[in-house]
């Protein structure tokens, strides 16, 4: 593997040179007291973690980034969360965004990438459909059902988890357990980000005034 | 390859210090300054040829680029 090589050259220098941006990150850190540039900083250091597991340069590194990245998106919206609600920030207005490409675009765009994610399977493709229903849900208007959604969500989870028993118990039926697998993941990743896709601005506003 | 491996780190070196001590504090600056340092990943991604973990990660900044955004935008307005 190139990346072997690579890695055993050149893995001291690399890590010395990243511990150097984390010494600077904290000293950032500790002058730090607005909690929504603690926020970004916390980012920035994401990128910076992502870094050293990066070094490894192995398919571990791969590994282990996948769901690094996506438990850091999850952790990002809910701290994003907890800080609206802290500080208690009202809702800004919308401004009137009737661009004629954003109501026509959508459908093709969303069904183009929601094929191909189908086509690609597994997390990737779970990825690609998902930011296809992201954009969609963004544009246009949505009367989505969470709880629907979320079942959806938590059956595909059993059937990943039941997957994986199927390769511990029943070796022999690997195949049916990998194409399980795939499509169970595909669909959770799918409805996670478009869950994302309906954090619009006046749905929130709708959904304060119900309440 | 190894050139592009030192380049990515360079990068990312730079994009830190530039989130540390930003030119004027604004969060938007900030903001900005952390995609510099997001490239130097995406070089590092690249040069230890890490495919996935490259594409997973530009669409995940994406998203994380736009969840900052919004609470950005609500915090100003």
């Amino acid at each position: 593997m190139i990346g072997e090589i690579m890695a055993g050259d050149h893995y001291l220098p690399g890590i010395a040179i990243i511990c150097v941006a984390i010494v600077i990150l904290m000293t950032t850190f500790f002058r730090e007291y607005d909690d929504l540039h603690r926020l970004i900083l916390t980012g920035c250091s994401e990128v910076v973690a992502l870094c050293i597991i990066a070094f490894l340069a192995t398919d571990l590194a791969e590994a282990l980034i996948l769901p690094g990245l996506v438990v850091s998106l999850a952790e990002l919206v809910a701290l994003s969360e907890i800080y609206i609600n802290k500080e208690g920030l009202g809702l800004v207005p919308a401004p009137d965004r009737t661009i004629e490409v954003f109501s026509s675009a959508p459908p093709i765009i969303a069904a183009i990438l929601v094929i191909y994610g189908i086509v690609l399977s597994g997390f990737t493709g779970g990825a690609v459909a998902g930011v296809g229903l992201l954009f969609y849900y963004l544009c246009l208007d949505h009367k989505e059902r969470f709880a629907l959604l979320e079942t959806v969500s938590g059956y595909a989870w059993v059937l990943w988890v039941f997957a994986f028993f199927i390769f511990m118990m029943l070796p022999a039926y690997w195949f049916f357990a990998v194409m399980m697998a795939g499509s169970a993941i595909f669909v959770k990743v799918t409805i996670k980000l478009a869950l994302i896709g309906t954090m619009k601005p006046d749905q929130l506003l709708e959904e304060t005034d119900h309440v | 390859m190894s050139e592009t491996l030192y380049l990515g780190l360079f990068i990312l070196i730079i994009g830190v210090f530039a989130v540390a001590f930003p030119r004027n504090r604004e969060y938007l600056t900030r903001l900005i300054n952390t995609e510099i340092a997001a490239f130097g990943l995406l070089l590092v991604f690249l040069s230890l040829s890490e495919t996935i973990a490259l594409v997973t990660f530009v669409a995940v900044n994406g998203i994380s680029t736009f969840i900052f955004v919004r609470i950005i935008e609500r915090r100003q307005g």
